[in-house]
């Protein structure tokens, strides 16, 4: 098998880069197959790790760079705005103190809450689009897809106009039946309402690709092995498509964990997230390390969240379906 | 009573017929092959036989009960897919174990039962805690195997699961299955595209073609009478003649104006125009040939194949390639380039009345 | 039986399409509240005007902005696009050393608050003494963009059989020449894709434009501080206008994607003999 994969190269590789590098016949000839085919392995091992430099590099300047200085910020003194001083920990005292983990309580219980809601409805849609939607299912992607590409603001601003008192549902209703719904933003539940609308995408997408894990030949095998619908989807389509519930679950849960804007536009005010708490200490306090130290909690709580998960997932078992 | 029968089943895609108008009974404790090549309608058979697929029109039997509408997990018959389908996700002792564990049979008993069938299947019992992933291929086959069996099917169904098995290791499994088969006395039927296979496992073959059903008989039956020129030529390549009679009870080949002596009886007796065909192996080279040979040509061996024990030659007689195999002896001087004659018996010869669309 | 049951199928299909609905339902609302004329919407709306777009389309500001977002998601997607092939490859098609610990490294930002991650950029280029401008916005979007466009890639490369190149390469290709003739070409779909995704992501992105761009301000930053400041109808105006050329944008995108396609089969047609 080996010996005549590699006849090719023996014969063909010499000739051509003779004709078209116009390298010396001499030390083109030279190579042996065995030779070529080490250089490719080790171009392919060394193409890698060089292919990964530019993207590497942006992340280390631009996403481990900023993470550390974090970290930094959060041990020095209060109101300092230099990250080199003596170290202490009187920050992440103020936040137990200033009663600060109440903005974290909130942020932790909605993201909770519209992460559970967001498995619940997105589930449903991705098994319309994997099992239903068939070769229309682009269009739909697309369409699902669509609204992530336009502001959040916009649309929560959207959101508002609909819910507020004199808004659509209000005069329409009022119009309709004569009573109008009144005011129905600046709640909790519209807030969680915003989380579940700005995230479902960053559910969907990757209960998709989970879903799109479990062959319709496991199924039908299962089927006709004697299992109920509900042994299918306990037993089969659960335990396959886990790396995508997973991942999904996680996204949303730390992107909700970490939203502001919907607490702003549809919440009115009425519960205070903790990045909000964190963007004031940075803006109005200009108390950096307290800012630092809140999100060194905030990245603590994700970081853990991502560990969990990734370490049961397979990126290219999951990418290549197989 | 027919374990399993099939009367006048079609099924319609569209404006397009996978099965048509067929009807087939399958006896208990038989192993049944169905073969075809690529779109003659086996693999919508086999769904339909399953419970996967409804037919359009016409019954499927089981015991005499009609089933047609009866979902695939309702029907006491079991499938190995031709992906094999083993769940990824658990180890070769769960997969097994799966369809006593849907009927809830306790924990104890399962394994115990699943560690018998794993013997059955030629597996080791400490395969029982591996990872389906991890097995190789031939393994795999066996799990799957095994799967089906636990499920104690009144019928298991194969659809072409040794397809992307190499060949030796098919070799192996083809005879283990039909150990499998003869050892539990369970009816076995079988979806392939290989006649080869077909004949080394099968009791009965069903040869299909274009949705309907060609021949059916006992491997013996398919390849000594084929009834028809598709039959012939699916189980290799042949040698084939247009003829037509003329008038005397003899053929005449329409290309070299020649005629061509045959057995009376072999020619049926309304024929117009047919195919007349010699299999490469019934041909007769050189001295081999009798007198009162049905045919007698003279040509040039162009092309030598070896393939193993016997071997093939193609010799150009009056511009047309004909195929002769036979046995290798020590003392054959024949060898490409060489002059040499071709003939047959008449009593090789089969002449069917359609050629092959 | 493994099938879905007609009814759930329904069911199925009428949540998807109430879903769809509910996704854009507060555009619809946005673009409907720019064309009330009251200063503060009120439904139902007793007059429609244009006068929001004329003042949205006088505004010098606004222009200022537009060209700003303009700029910067330019920028960000070509070069997300550069990133996002070599990462992709290193991520997808490449067996080396490091790269599981490279597939996480690129997950991670994706996997981050976005605020946060803005925030942190924002310490980080103050302490190393950097201006903030667009400059810094293009630079802050790209930490979180290059890796969603390196993963749109990678879904392409994950498909792409890599016996191709080595084929190339076995032929006397040289390096260039095979990502040249081999690579690029097939992995041209998810490169594309990969671009009009980081385009659309940085012209509808707050929170880096917010915390990194200084005195510049993008369109989502103009609305922001008008949303904050006091609603007047020109948000919805701007709003509306915004998600018009996003969608654009798609369409457009689309639309090529689906012309060049055609022609490829069509000249693919041809060159198959009859």
């Amino acid at each position: 098998m080996t010996d005549r994969s590699l006849e090719p190269t023996m014969v063909g590789a010499p000739a051509y880069q003779g004709e078209y590098q116009g390298k010396s016949r001499d030390e083109a000839s030279r190579k042996s197959a065995g030779l070529v085919a080490e250089r490719l392995k080790r171009f392919s091992g060394g193409a890698g790790m060089w292919s990964a430099v530019p993207l590497g590099l942006l992340l280390l300047a631009g996403f481990f760079g900023p993470l550390l200085l974090v970290v930094l910020y959060s041990f020095m003194p209060r109101g300092s705005f230099s990250p080199i001083g003596w170290p202490t920990l009187e920050n992440y005292r103020d936040i137990v103190e200033q009663n600060f983990y109440i903005s974290f309580g909130w942020s932790l219980a909605m993201a909770v809450v519209a992460t559970i809601l967001l498995l619940l409805i997105a589930y449903p849609l991705a098994v319309t689009m994997v099992r239903l939607a068939g070769k229309r299912a682009d269009i739909y992607t697309i369409l699902i897809a669509a609204p992530l590409f336009v502001a959040e603001n916009i649309r929560l601003q959207g959101w508002s106009l609909f819910f507020d008192k004199a808004g659509l549902l209000d005069g329409a209703s009022e119009s309709l039946f004569g009573a109008g719904t009144g005011s129905l933003v600046g709640n909790v539940p519209i807030v969680v309402f915003g989380l579940v609308y700005v995230y479902l995408p960053f559910m969907l997408f990757p209960l998709i690709l989970g879903l799109t894990n479990v062959a319709p030949d496991a199924r039908e095998a299962a089927s006709d092995l004697g299992a109920t619908r509900f042994q299918i989807f306990r037993d089969i389509e659960l335990p396959l498509a886990s790396p995508g519930i997973l991942i999904g679950t996680l996204l949303c849960f730390v992107l909700a964990l970490g939203a502001v804007s919907e607490a702003k536009f549809l919440g009115k005010g009425v519960v205070i997230p903790v990045v909000q708490d964190i963007d004031s200490a940075f803006t109005f306090g200009q108390n950096w390390p307290r800012g630092s130290a809140l999100s060194v909690l905030l990245i603590l709580i994700a970081a853990a969240a991502i560990v969990v998960v990734m370490r049961r997932v397979d990126i290219d078992r999951m990418f290549t379906r197989r | 009573m027919a374990l399993l029968e099939l009367r006048k089943v079609d099924k319609f895609f569209d404006d397009f017929v996978a099965v048509d108008r067929v009807s087939l009974s399958i006896e208990e404790g038989e192993f049944f092959t169905i073969v075809g090549p690529s779109g003659s309608g086996k693999t919508t058979m086999i769904r339909m036989l399953v419970g996967m697929d409804k037919p359009t029109n016409g019954e499927i039997l089981l015991r005499g009960k009609v089933i047609n509408d009866v979902p695939a997990n309702l029907r006491p018959t079991c499938m190995v897919f031709q992906s094999l389908a083993l769940f990824p996700h658990m180890s070769v002792g769960a997969n097994v174990e799966y369809s006593m564990k849907c009927k809830g049979v306790p924990k104890p008993e399962r394994r115990r039962r699943a560690m018998h069938f794993l013997g059955i299947a030629h597996l080791p019992e400490s395969y029982y805690d591996k990872p389906v992933t991890q097995c190789s291929g031939g393994e795999r086959q066996r799990v799957a195997i095994a799967r089906a069996l636990a499920f104690d099917p009144e019928i298991l169904f194969f659809d072409e699961p040794l397809s992307a098995i190499d060949y030796r290791l098919r070799k192996v499994l083809e005879r283990e299955l039909k150990d499998i088969q003869r050892a539990t006395g369970k009816t076995f039927v079988y979806i392939t595209h290989s006649l080869e296979e077909a004949m080394v496992m099968s009791d009965r073959i069903a040869v299909m073609q274009k949705g309907r059903i060609a021949q059916i008989g006992t491997p013996h039956e398919i390849y000594r009478s084929p009834t028809s020129h598709f039959v012939s030529e699916f189980m290799g390549e042949v040698n084939s003649f247009t003829v037509r009679p003329d008038g005397d009870g003899r053929l005449v080949d329409l290309k070299s104006g020649r005629t061509i002596i045959t057995v009376p009886d072999a020619t049926p007796a309304d024929l117009k125009s047919g195919v007349l065909v010699v299999r490469p192996e019934d041909m007769l080279m050189g001295r081999q040939i009798p007198a009162g040979a049905a045919c007698v040509l003279a040509g040039r061996i162009v092309n030598e194949y070896v393939l193993g024990s016997r071997v093939q030659y193609q010799v150009k007689a009056e511009e047309d390639l004909y195929l002769v195999e036979k046995i290798r002896a020590a003392d054959d001087t024949e060898t490409v380039g060489s002059e040499v004659e071709i003939g047959w018996k008449p009593a090789d010869a089969r002449i069917f009345a359609e050629p092959m669309q | 039986m493994a099938d879905i049951h007609p009814l759930t199928r329904r069911l199925l299909w009428l949540f998807f399409a109430v879903v769809s609905i509910a996704l854009y339902l507060p555009m619809l609302v946005t673009a409907l509240a720019s064309l009330s004329r009251s200063r503060f919407f009120i439904f139902p709306v007793s007059r429609y005007s244009w006068k929001w777009y004329e003042d949205t389309l006088a505004s010098q500001q606004i222009e200022q902005a537009a060209i700003t977002s303009l700029i910067v998601a330019v920028m960000v997607a070509l070069i997300s696009v550069v990133l996002a092939f070599f990462g992709a490859l290193a991520f997808a098609r490449y067996d080396w050393k490091g790269r599981k610990s490279f597939q996480y490294l690129v997950l991670l930002p994706i996997f981050f608050p976005q605020a946060v991650l803005g925030l942190a950029v924002q310490l980080w280029l103050n302490t190393i003494g950097v201006e903030m401008s667009w400059h810094s916005t293009v630079f802050g979007q790209l930490v979180w963009i290059a890796p969603i466009a390196t993963l749109v890639v990678a879904i392409q490369v994950f498909g792409y059989e890599p016996a191709f190149e080595d084929a190339a390469r076995d032929l006397g290709a040289t390096r260039w020449q095979a990502m040249r003739d081999i690579t690029l070409p097939l992995l041209w779909p998810g490169i594309f894709s990969g671009f009009l995704f980081a385009l659309l992501l940085s012209w509808s992105n707050f929170p880096f434009a917010y915390y990194t761009s200084g005195a510049d301000v993008t369109i989502p930053e103009w609305l922001h501080a008008k949303m904050i400041g006091g609603y007047t109808p020109m948000v919805p105006a701007v709003g509306t206008l915004s998600i018009i050329a996003g969608a654009a944008v798609l369409v457009g995108g689309f639309s090529i994607a689906a012309f060049v396609k055609a022609i490829l089969a069509r000249k693919a047609a041809r060159q198959r003999p009859a």
